[in-house]
């Protein structure tokens, strides 16, 4: 299970990086968010959100020399009391899907099972892929 | 603070400084933020005599309260600064995402002085503020500019202007992500201070006093927005969804310099024309959960473009007589990367074309043939004004300097309410929007009241059964819609929400800074703010007779369904004695020490 981007209908209103940072954080900060779209140009949004193995293989997991990335039932999380920022992951995730903030890795987490950028997600760009 | 930065930022671009103070909670509190902060640190800072293009100037910009909280659609940032066309109060709200990266950095109002001895970009990037060199970007256009900062600074975002800002185009715009803040030359004074641009990262927390309440409340609203009739219509058409409407059945579609309220040659400039063909997706500003932008792709263009809006669709298509869309994306484009208001440019472009076929100026004056309906044309003259080369030089100026410098009698086909070139609504036929158009503190301006939506249909929020050719009981509607939108304006939500949210947003206010506020407690607010804007005004010289309407709003409406409609000159001074009365101003327009007294602002005029 993952959460799917479609680029090609993101309109850009960031609405996901803000929930999700409020879901998880209570906070408002794109950068603790689990997704981040970025712009490339005028029609081109792009989510970058972790497929959980499904696109990839792993490559966060076998780079983290701290234990810090793990994997419990298909979701890959970030162990937090384990996470030192070192970037290992950030640079190996072909995804761009993982990123530091504060000596901190994020990433998408898929909320439990309910991941919010896609329950909020006005244009469908976000779709869950089983 | 909850969902405040907490602090204000003050940069001198001259002395290259940089200052760092608390935002007091007591001012939080009395303006909320955007549009109010605007109000109050314009009043409190700039000197309203300095020439619009004067170092003393400010640039000011402010997220809305609600930019960062999650409230569907409360996305908007609102700049600032003394008006180039006009030199009184401008302000320009916008969806771009700066205002987050702000309040992120820590900051709820930026404020810009000085003029930097060579053109510069202002970098800031949480405390760490930055005047770097741009003269490797001089000439470049708004989105290059704003590529080539990120390619060398990283993940920031970035507010730029084209070369109309530096030009000092008097209706130049400032981009942020393809938003823009368009009216009133808000680019040309960033020019006039040498800044090419502001980029801004943050890296804080925005603090929700209540975020599960908050949750709640953004699944609330969620739902409300995404299962609305406008969900479909802006999400498919967008702003230009109503524009047969405006034709057909109001009659109110400003055409041909606004000789016309009907645009014969709309049919590919609809919406319903062009959206199947050419918009590929829709685009959002930020925070927004019902985008009504749009990208639209021809394979004219080597990418793709952002547009067209409603106000565009007339500016660059009717009221330049230009059928073929093609030609209007191809203008706004050149507006939007030049960094050119495209209302503005088009009340501009749409006055030369005007003045050729009556023939005040010839094709020896402009350098070539400028007929209503030629999109070459238009696109050669925006091109002009952009580089002030030949005519454009004149035309830069704005219809009301342009016509003064061209004479013979240019001044009558000169559209403008002080100095403001008018955005697409035919006010002959709407006539709370005409002095809707009078009484706004920037010159014609549909946003400052939103009251076409309420004319056109009759209703809105409290009022009903209103008359849209009728002159009576103006002042009182509009005073009201004024300060119903200056709250929209300082907590930055969308004002295509208003018919959602009304002034509902004490749950909401709970929730993000943990203080409700109701109705009327936000519409003194508004009050507030909207007398301040004028006390500003007043200060910078602004005089009742300036108010007045340009000479076509007196020449009844020739066809359609508003024929013979027009305001005449007796309705037009009723009509604002009627909202001088109704604010609690003199007959001068003057407000009263009451009136100030009331609202606790009397410290701006002692």
């Amino acid at each position: 299970m993952y959460v799917k981007a479609i680029p090609e209908k993101c309109c850009g209103c960031l609405f996901c990086e803000t929930v999700c940072s409020l879901w998880h954080w209570n906070v408002i900060n794109k950068y603790k968010s689990g997704i981040r779209v970025h712009k490339k140009s005028v029609i081109e949004d792009i989510p970058s959100v972790c497929s959980h193995g499904n696109l990839c293989n792993f490559e966060c997991i076998e780079a983290c020399k701290f234990d810090a990335m793990k994997k419990k039932n298909g979701t890959v999380y970030v162990d937090y009391k384990n996470c030192t920022g070192c970037r290992a992951c950030e640079k190996a995730c072909p995804l761009n899907a993982v990123w530091i903030h504060e000596k901190k890795a994020y990433k998408c987490d898929l909320c439990g099972g309910d991941p919010q950028c896609v329950k909020f997600c006005s244009q469908n760009a976000l779709v869950m892929e089983v | 603070m909850f969902c405040y930065g907490g602090n204000i930022l003050k940069v001198d671009l001259t002395t290259g400084e940089g200052i760092k103070k608390p935002l007091d909670e007591k001012v939080a509190l009395r303006y909320l933020g955007g549009d109010g902060f605007g109000a109050y640190f314009m009043n409190k800072i700039v000197n309203p005599k300095v020439d619009a293009f004067s170092p003393d100037n400010a640039l000011i910009i402010a997220p809305g309260l609600f930019v960062g909280s999650g409230v569907p659609t409360g996305g908007k940032t609102a700049f600032f600064s003394k008006s180039a066309l006009n030199g009184g109060w401008n302000e320009s709200v916008m969806g771009g995402q700066i205002g987050l990266a702000l309040k992120q950095a820590g900051y709820d109002v930026l404020i810009i002085e000085g003029k930097s001895d060579k053109l510069s970009y202002l970098l800031i990037d949480d405390n760490n503020v930055l005047i770097k060199s741009a003269e490797h970007l001089q000439g470049n256009t708004t989105r290059e500019t704003a590529e080539k900062i990120k390619k060398d600074e990283g993940d920031f975002i970035v507010a730029s202007i084209g070369i109309a800002g530096e030009n000092l185009v008097r209706f130049a715009s400032i981009d942020c992500e393809e938003r823009q803040a368009g009216r009133g030359g808000m680019g040309a004074v960033m020019g006039s201070k040498n800044l090419k641009a502001i980029a801004v990262r943050g890296n804080n927390d925005i603090k929700i006093a209540k975020p599960d309440k908050m949750y709640r409340l953004i699944e609330k609203y969620y739902e409300i927005m995404i299962n609305h009739p406008s969900f479909n219509d802006d999400g498919k058409y967008g702003t230009g969804e109503f524009l047969e409407w405006m034709n057909n059945e109001r009659g109110t579609f400003p055409t041909r310099n606004w000789r016309e309220g009907v645009f014969d040659g709309r049919k590919e400039i609809d919406p319903y024309y062009w959206a199947p063909r050419y918009a590929i997706k829709n685009k959002g500003c930020l925070q927004c959960t019902k985008p009504c932008g749009k990208a639209f792709v021809m394979k004219e263009f080597k990418g793709a473009i952002d547009g067209i809006e409603y106000e565009t669709l007339f500016s660059l298509g009717s009221n330049c007589g230009i059928e073929k869309v093609e030609y209007v994306a191809k203008a706004n484009e050149i507006c939007d990367l030049y960094g050119i208001d495209t209302i503005s440019a088009g009340g501009v472009v749409g006055f030369a074309m005007d003045l050729y076929e009556n023939g005040v100026i010839g094709k020896d004056d402009l350098g070539l043939e400028i007929k209503f309906g030629d999109g070459e044309a238009l696109l050669e003259i925006l091109k002009k004004i952009a580089y002030r080369d030949g005519i454009g030089d004149i035309l830069a100026n704005g219809v009301r300097i342009a016509s003064q410098k061209i004479g013979k009698g240019a001044e009558k086909y000169a559209v403008h309410v002080r100095g403001m070139e008018p955005p697409a609504y035919d006010v002959r036929g709407i006539k709370g929007m005409a002095l809707a158009f009078m009484s706004s503190p920037r010159g014609a301006c549909h946003l400052r009241s939103g009251a076409y939506a309420l004319e056109l249909t009759g209703k809105f929020w409290k009022y009903e059964g209103v008359d849209r050719l009728s002159s009576e009981n103006k002042g009182k509607e509009i005073a009201d819609m004024e300060n119903f939108m200056a709250v929209y304006d300082a907590l930055g939500v969308c004002k295509f929400s208003r018919g959602i949210f009304l002034l509902n947003f004490d749950e909401m206010l709970e929730a993000s800074i943990g203080k409700k506020m109701g109705e009327d407690e936000l519409l003194f607010i508004g009050e507030r703010i909207c007398n301040l804007k004028h006390i500003f005004n007043i200060k910078a010289g602004w005089k009742k007779e300036d108010c007045k309407l340009p000479d076509k709003i007196h020449i009844p409406i020739p066809e359609g369904v508003s024929k013979g409609s027009y305001v005449s000159r007796e309705e037009e001074e009723k009509m604002l004695l009627d909202y001088f009365n109704a604010r609690g101003w003199d007959k001068n327009g003057i407000p009263t020490r009451k009136k100030l007294e009331e609202l606790g602002i009397k410290e701006f005029i002692e």
